[in-house]
């Protein structure tokens, strides 16, 4: 291993840019930025095969989720192969895993989901309205506003209206959603 | 007229619809190709809504678990504080 990879501080920079990039959706993290910011007696030639392995290694223990167990076994398998990482290497993957795993687990969810996801939510009841289209009176009325929007594009914000019947019969499908999920939640 | 009057609306969008239909589905998203192990639960919900003409469009969303449980807890106060009125 070349003397200037062996660096540890410089590798803590490499993940987070890696995670940046591969995770947090930030375009424009270059393997020239990296190296030039974190390992610059170091030269690109060098300086690539050794991100690659980084983001492998990376993207191998994002993908599975790995808990601490399984981190500890594939790192140590790291350690053994040829090409491989160092002891220490490890040490700053790991510490790197434990801090970020949530976030980067988040962000990987949200990755998959395509559909509109509900950013915000809000109501107020009515006591007394008329509205123009019928002769209603003293008709307690919810309006309930709801942000829905794509990750990365702008809310969209649908207005409902409830009568008290109406309210009533969407909580009863409400409890039976509930109920799913707590029948999927039991343990096996 | 006195009381006469559309909903004072500080909602941002303009206009109110009526819910026609509420559709859900409770999914588990269990691998991807960015994460193998995705394993998440989630609800997605297809809403009917029709506007004052009567025009009926579908919506779509999707939940996380925690998100659907404020949903639920919102609209039991809702239905508490209807009742009340």
């Amino acid at each position: 291993m070349a003397g200037g990879l062996g660096g540890l501080q410089g590798l803590g920079g490499v993940l987070n840019g890696l995670a940046q990039e591969a995770f947090y959706g930030h375009q424009g993290i270059t393997e020239e930025l990296l190296r030039s910011q974190l390992y610059p007696e170091v030269s690109l030639e060098e300086f690539r095969p050794f991100l690659a392995k980084m983001r492998g290694i990376l993207k191998s223990i994002a993908s599975a989720d790995m808990d601490f167990n399984q981190l500890e076994a594939f790192l140590t398998a790291q350690t053994k192969k040829q090409g491989g990482i160092s002891s220490d290497q490890a040490t700053v993957i790991s510490k790197f895993w434990k801090s970020h795993k949530i976030k980067i687990r988040e962000s990987l969810v949200n990755q998959s989901r395509w559909d509109s996801g509900l950013r915000g939510l809000s109501w107020r009841v009515d006591g007394k309205s008329q509205s123009r289209h019928s002769a209603q009176i003293h008709t307690p009325v919810a309006i309930m506003e709801l942000e829905i929007g794509k990750s990365g594009q702008e809310s969209e914000f649908l207005c409902l209206e409830f009568d008290e019947v109406k309210v009533n019969q969407l909580l009863k499908k409400l409890s039976e959603v509930e109920e799913s999920i707590s029948t999927l939640m039991q343990p096996a | 007229m006195e009381g006469c009057s559309e909903p004072r609306l500080d909602a941002k969008s303009e206009v109110t619809n009526q819910l026609v239909d509420f559709q859900w589905k409770l999914g588990m998203a269990v691998s991807s190709d960015s994460c193998r192990s995705l394993k998440y639960p989630y609800v997605a919900v297809l809403l009917k809504v029709a506007d004052h003409s009567g025009q009926v469009k579908n919506k779509s969303f999707e939940m996380t678990i925690p998100q659907f449980q404020n949903f639920y807890r919102q609209f039991k106060e809702i239905a508490a504080v209807i009742e009340t009125v």
